[in-house]
Formats: C-alpha cells, sequence, structure tokens
C-alpha cells in the first residue's frame, strides 16, 4: 500500500508516480486553475504554498503537481520550468525541514530515492563525496576545501542535509522537463497564459545588434538570457568574446545580470580582470572541449567568426573604395 | 615535408605499435587524438571500434603521440561535442616537474620531486580524504617530466566539470580559509582535532607530530623548552582546545605553520586537466613523440625509474649528429654526453632516439 501523505508531500517520487498512475487520478477545469495559480506564485516571488495535509488534500496535490508538470511542459519556456523546480523543491524541503522530527523516516526514504547514503555521526551526518559535489550549491560554505572530508564522506549539519536534497530534488524536476506530449487544449491555454506573465527581459537581451555573433556567443547569451546555469568556463568565454567585441563593462555586467547566482561586484571583478590582463579568446577547439560549440563554423577562432562570415563582402568593399 | 628523423622514428614507433601491449580501458568508448613532429594533437574525433583497430591505426599512421580522452562517449567521433554524448568519465589529475626550472633535458631530480608530490596525491587526498581503494588508482608516467594519476571509480564516474573543479580546488587548497578552521568563545581559542576530516585534521595532526622537533616548537612558543608545557599544548590538542598555554600571536602564527607544512598540492596539480571531463590525455603505454620514452603505467611508485624503465627501444646503435650543447645523461645505466654541437656519436637506439625526439641531434 503506498503513503499517500508521502506521496504528496513528494509527488516527484517513484512511489508516487506509481500512485498516480495506478489510480488513475483525473484532471479537472477547478484543478488546473489551481494549478495556475500555484505556478504563478512560483513565477512572481519563487515559492508555492504548502497544501494542506487533510486526507482530501493528498491526492488533489498529487493531481496538481502532474498538472503544473504539464502546463510548463506545454509553455515550453526554460525560464519558466527552472523557475518551477526552483520553487517544487523549496515546497519539498519545507516538508523536509518539519518531517525531520515529526516523521524522520520519510526523510530517509526522499534521500535514498536519490541514492544518497547518510550516516549519522554525533548531530551531524556524512554524506557521500559525489552525492554532495552534485547536490551542493556552489558557494562559499560549501566549498569543499573548507569542509571536513575523510574515506569518502563529508560531513554535514542537520539543515544542510535538506538543502543537499532540494538540490537534488530541483536537479530532477528540470531535467524531467519538459514532458513531450500531445495537450488537452485546457492545459494549453494555460501554458499560453503563464508564457504571458513572465517578465520581459528576454527579447531586450537578445536582440543587442548581435547579428554577427558567432552560433556558440549566441546561445551562451540566449542561456544567460534564460537563467540557465552557464558553467564558468562558458562564462569566461563570453565575457573575453564580448571584451574583444567592443562591449563596455557596464553592458556586459548586464547580460550575467540573469544569471542564477548573479553578483555584481564578482562579475564586475572579473570583466575588469579579463579587459585588464588581455585574456586570450579560447580557440574553436577549446571551445568544443568546454562542451560549448555548438555548430561548425570553421573559424579557427569564435573572433573570426564575423570576417569569415562576411569576410568576402568586407574586402570587396574596401577594395572598391580604394579604387 | 617530413624531415628524415621524423620518418625514421614514425617508422620506429610503427613497428612498436605493431607489436606492443595495449592496454586502454573501452577504446571503444574513447576519443583518440594523434599528434605529429609539429604539434601534439593534430589530428582528434578520432574513434575505433576496438583494440584491434586501435592497432591498425597506430600502426598505419604511427603517431608520433598518442592521446585519447579520459570520457567514455556513446559516439566519440561525432562532432560537435555534444553529439559525442558524454557517458562518464575518469578523474585524471597531471603532476608535472616545474617546467622552467631545468630546461629542456630530462632532469632525475625534479622528477624524484614530482613522484613525492605523486604519492601525497594518493596517499593524503584520494585513499585517505576521498575514501578511494587502490585498485581504483592508476598511474602512469607521461613520458616526459611528470606522472599521470588515474581514478577509474563509479564514485567519480558521472562527476560534471563543476564537482571536477571542486576536487581540484580541494587537492590544491584553493579558496581554503584558514582563519575558518579557529574560533574564539572569549575563553578559549578552538580548533580542529586531529581526528577530524579536511584541512583542520591535516593540519592538526602535522601540528602535533612536529611539535616532537625541537626548532618547530620553539619557533611556536619558547614555553614549549619545557616538556610539560609542550604535553599540555599537545592533550589540549587533541580535544579542539589550541592554545592552554598563552601562545604569543598565535592566529599569525599557525598561518604561517600551514603555509610552510605543504599540505596542498597548490601548483602542483593543472587543475584544468582534472576539471575538463572531455580533456585528451597522454594514451598510458604509448610513446612520447618528445622523448622517444613509453608513458609507462607504474605499478609501484617507489621502484619505478623513468630514466631506466621508460626508455621504449633496445641497445641496437645508430649514428647521430649533436645539433646543441647536450649535458651529461644517463639513460637505461648508459652514461653519454656532454656532446658539443657538431659531435657524431654512435649510442644506443634507446639514448639516440630520445636526442632526435629532443630535436637536439639529427640522423648522422
Amino acid at each position: 500500500m503506498a503513503d499517500l501523505l508521502f506521496c504528496s508531500r513528494y509527488p516527484f517520487t517513484a512511489e508516487a508516480r506509481e500512485y498516480a498512475s495506478t489510480k488513475g487520478l483525473e484532471l479537472s477545469s477547478s484543478l488546473i486553475e489551481k494549478a495556475e495559480l500555484r505556478l504563478k506564485d512560483a513565477l512572481t516571488t519563487g515559492k508555492m504554498k504548502k497544501t494542506a495535509d487533510l486526507p482530501s488534500a493528498e491526492e488533489e496535490s498529487l493531481i496538481l503537481y502532474a498538472a503544473c508538470r504539464m502546463i510548463v511542459s506545454s509553455a515550453g519556456n526554460r525560464y519558466l520550468i527552472n523557475r518551477y523546480a526552483v520553487a517544487e523543491a523549496k515546497r519539498s524541503s519545507d516538508c523536509l525541514s518539519s518531517d525531520l522530527s515529526a516523521r524522520p523516516s520519510y526523510v530517509e526514504q526522499v534521500a535514498a530515492e536519490f541514492g544518497i547514503k547518510y550516516e549519522k555521526s554525533g548531530q551531524h551526518f556524512l554524506v557521500p563525496l559525489a552525492a554532495y559535489l552534485m547536490f551542493t550549491p556552489r558557494s562559499v560554505d560549501y566549498k569543499l576545501t573548507n569542509r571536513e572530508v575523510a574515506f569518502g564522506k563529508v560531513r554535514v549539519s542537520a539543515h544542510e542535509r535538506v538543502r543537499i536534497l532540494e538540490e537534488a530534488i530541483k536537479k530532477r524536476i528540470e531535467g524531467s522537463l519538459p514532458i513531450r506530449a500531445e495537450f488537452p487544449p485546457e492545459i494549453k491555454s494555460a501554458g499560453a497564459h503563464m508564457i504571458s506573465l513572465l517578465p520581459k527581459f528576454e527579447a531586450e537581451i537578445i536582440r543587442v545588434g548581435q547579428e554577427n555573433y558567432p552560433p556558440c556567443i549566441k546561445k551562451l547569451l540566449e542561456d544567460l538570457a534564460l537563467n540557465i546555469n552557464v558553467p564558468h568556463t562558458g562564462r569566461v568565454s563570453l565575457a573575453i568574446y564580448l571584451v574583444n567585441a567592443g562591449v563596455s563593462d557596464e553592458r556586459i555586467v548586464e547580460f550575467f545580470r540573469h544569471a542564477p547566482d548573479f553578483s555584481e561586484k564578482t562579475t564586475r571583478y572579473q570583466v575588469e580582470h579579463i579587459r585588464k590582463h588581455k585574456y586570450r579568446m579560447p580557440s574553436c577547439s577549446t571551445m568544443d572541449s568546454y562542451g560549448i560549440c555548438i555548430a561548425e563554423c570553421r573559424c579557427a577562432n569564435p573572433l573570426n567568426y564575423r570576417d569569415s562570415l562576411h569576410g568576402r563582402r568586407l574586402r570587396q568593399f574596401e577594395g572598391e573604395k580604394k579604387s | 615535408m617530413a624531415t628524415r628523423e621524423e620518418k625514421f622514428l614514425r617508422k620506429l614507433f610503427s613497428e612498436f605499435y605493431s607489436k606492443c601491449r595495449l592496454t586502454v580501458r573501452q577504446p571503444e568508448k574513447r576519443e583518440f587524438g594523434f599528434g605529429g613532429w609539429e604539434k601534439k594533437i593534430e589530428f582528434r574525433h578520432i574513434g575505433v571500434k576496438g583494440e584491434q583497430e586501435l592497432r591498425a591505426k597506430l600502426v598505419s599512421d604511427a603517431p608520433l603521440y598518442v592521446s585519447h580522452s579520459v570520457a567514455y562517449f556513446e559516439f566519440p567521433d561525432a562532432r560537435p561535442m555534444v553529439r559525442k554524448n558524454w557517458l562518464s568519465a575518469d578523474l585524471v589529475f597531471d603532476l608535472d616537474a616545474e617546467s622552467h626550472s631545468c630546461g629542456k633535458f630530462t632532469c632525475e631530480k625534479c622528477l624524484e620531486k614530482v613522484k613525492a608530490e605523486a604519492r601525497q596525491l594518493i596517499d593524503d587526498f584520494l585513499l585517505s580524504d576521498f575514501g578511494l581503494s587502490k585498485g581504483e588508482i592508476s598511474v602512469n608516467f607521461s613520458g616526459s617530466r611528470g606522472y599521470h594519476v588515474h581514478v577509474v571509480s563509479d564514485a567519480v564516474a558521472k562527476l560534471d566539470r563543476e564537482a571536477r573543479r571542486e576536487i581540484a580546488d580541494y587537492v590544491t587548497g584553493t579558496g581554503l580559509q584558514f582563519d575558518r578552521l579557529f574560533w574564539n568563545d572569549g575563553k578559549k581559542f578552538f580548533g580542529p582535532k586531529p581526528t577530524q576530516g579536511g584541512f583542520g585534521g591535516k593540519f592538526a595532526r602535522a601540528f602535533t607530530s612536529r611539535l616532537e622537533e625541537e626548532e618547530f616548537a620553539l619557533s611556536v612558543s619558547r614555553k614549549l623548552r619545557d616538556p610539560q608545557e609542550k604535553a599540555k599544548l599537545k592533550s589540549a590538542i587533541q580535544t579542539g582546545n589550541w592554545d592552554n598555554i598563552g601562545i604569543v600571536s598565535r592566529e599569525k602564527k599557525l598561518q604561517e605553520k600551514f603555509d610552510t607544512m605543504k599540505l596542498t598540492l597548490a601548483g602542483r596539480i593543472d587543475a584544468n586537466v582534472t576539471a575538463d571531463t572531455s580533456k585528451l590525455i597522454r594514451m598510458p603505454n604509448s610513446l612520447h613523440g618528445g622523448s622517444g620514452f613509453l608513458a609507462a603505467s607504474v605499478p609501484d611508485l617507489e621502484k619505478f625509474d623513468p630514466m631506466r624503465d621508460a626508455p621504449a627501444f633496445g641497445e641496437e646503435k645508430l649514428k647521430i649528429k649533436a645539433t646543441e650543447a647536450i649535458p651529461a645523461l644517463r639513460i637505461k645505466e648508459f652514461d653519454f654526453g656532454p656532446l658539443a654541437s657538431g659531435d657524431v656519436r654512435e649510442l644506443a637506439m634507446h639514448s639516440a632516439v630520445y636526442l632526435l625526439c629532443k630535436k637536439a641531434a639529427v640522423l648522422a
């Protein structure tokens, strides 16, 4: 017998999935509306309301979860998906925090869901190194160098243990979306509605006269604008390119403003550093080995892209001027 | 146009590859890169169906350098990189002799130093901190002036770039906030216990053991001349109380001690190699075109002597002419040199190949 309370609190688990599929839960217009409200909360506040732990609300919670997933999938927008994943993970993390004392077995069960085996050590917990590295935020507080690491385990507090699970949940939800399927009209219209609620900064960002930027650079800019976490190598390459393309520091910092972990001070410092020390643009093959090359432009270096694109035309133009 | 020397070496390498031992794990999932006289990687995105095809390619192309990806891909020869479909990767550490210190010829002292660092990496980090087992770690000589440490383990296989960067940062102590290890509650000065993990524990253990040295103890505090005071401090540190004897300017002193103890491998591994999940790295047991040495697997670091164990070729004679001054060298217990530019010598094949690869001699 599935534990319905557990499933409603942690709807991303295998147990919840199985419950939902065997029960054949049904969508109704009122539930789709509720799901929309949830998503609106997620979009505007980054959080979603907890559902009451009433038996009547438990199945509803599962349906809402499924409905939200369908709506964001139908909308097909990365920003919306990421925003939703953060809020859904936060909701589960609040449940985990209260379950630490009320229903400790639930916490164990969620950890097991991600294959994370904790060991208790006094007031603390020991987490396997790989899980720690995969599921901790990249911040000073979680820097491995400053942690107690021994025999493949990292020591964390009870609170940090929940934070790690929250990150794992977020990653799972992000990774499992969008669902590719044909959705009922009501879901589709809810999806369209969500799109209309998205903040409007994206279009402006991508426009900035970038028709001559190479595909890899365009992609990095798009990812940033869509709040996708671009890896460090990608950020550095992008900043070097923009510096070389004659974009001002101010402007470059603006591009990075939408990174999920944006810090104005750090970004400004790094951009200035790149400019001051004349960092060289990584070659196409280096970009490729970073995993950020997305096309075969045959220009050897992203900085050459503009010339190889327009080279002939520009040279012709120069020639005409001389003659 | 290939020079006579390049042609000669390629022929020699091709023969070598026709009968050598190949030790690549899962070659069908790796990307290979081949290098020549000018570049260590001239061609990459090479895929093979298995060991047999790899050998055939090595014999026919006779590359002077052979690298393979640390990663396993579904489609190793696809381009661009994202189409390869990354599956997992070994975790690799690249330790090199400090490049500028000794010039272009292999220096045994530098190699000894790198060997000690490789040992520190394995013992203090991989085995004890990361909890890996000896069977998951393999070492090979780089073929030139360093060692590569490969970790093949489910515990690390799926780690992404950022996670690997954290590992590299840990090993090099990057971002370490030493003052975070200590705190003051107004009465007592607390710090790490020797039993604890991470750099705190490393420091506490090293510090208490170094207190046995008279000079070290006195540099911490004059009071430690008294054996009773020393015993008192040592037992207090066991409980995390770092100053029950009143050390003058203790924060500064402790930081200084930490810095001199070399508990990290700061600057000694190439962090980019470790972080790069699709890095091409020298294929173990392949030939290094810059030395003619084997990037030999090293089953026992203690016993390995690169100048004795890495040369791949025999003792048949070859006449060469030095094109620059060459210091006295010893390869496989054969001494030769110093040579002046223009000197013609008949040398054992391994030594002659070494000089040709170093571009310090031509065929005579």
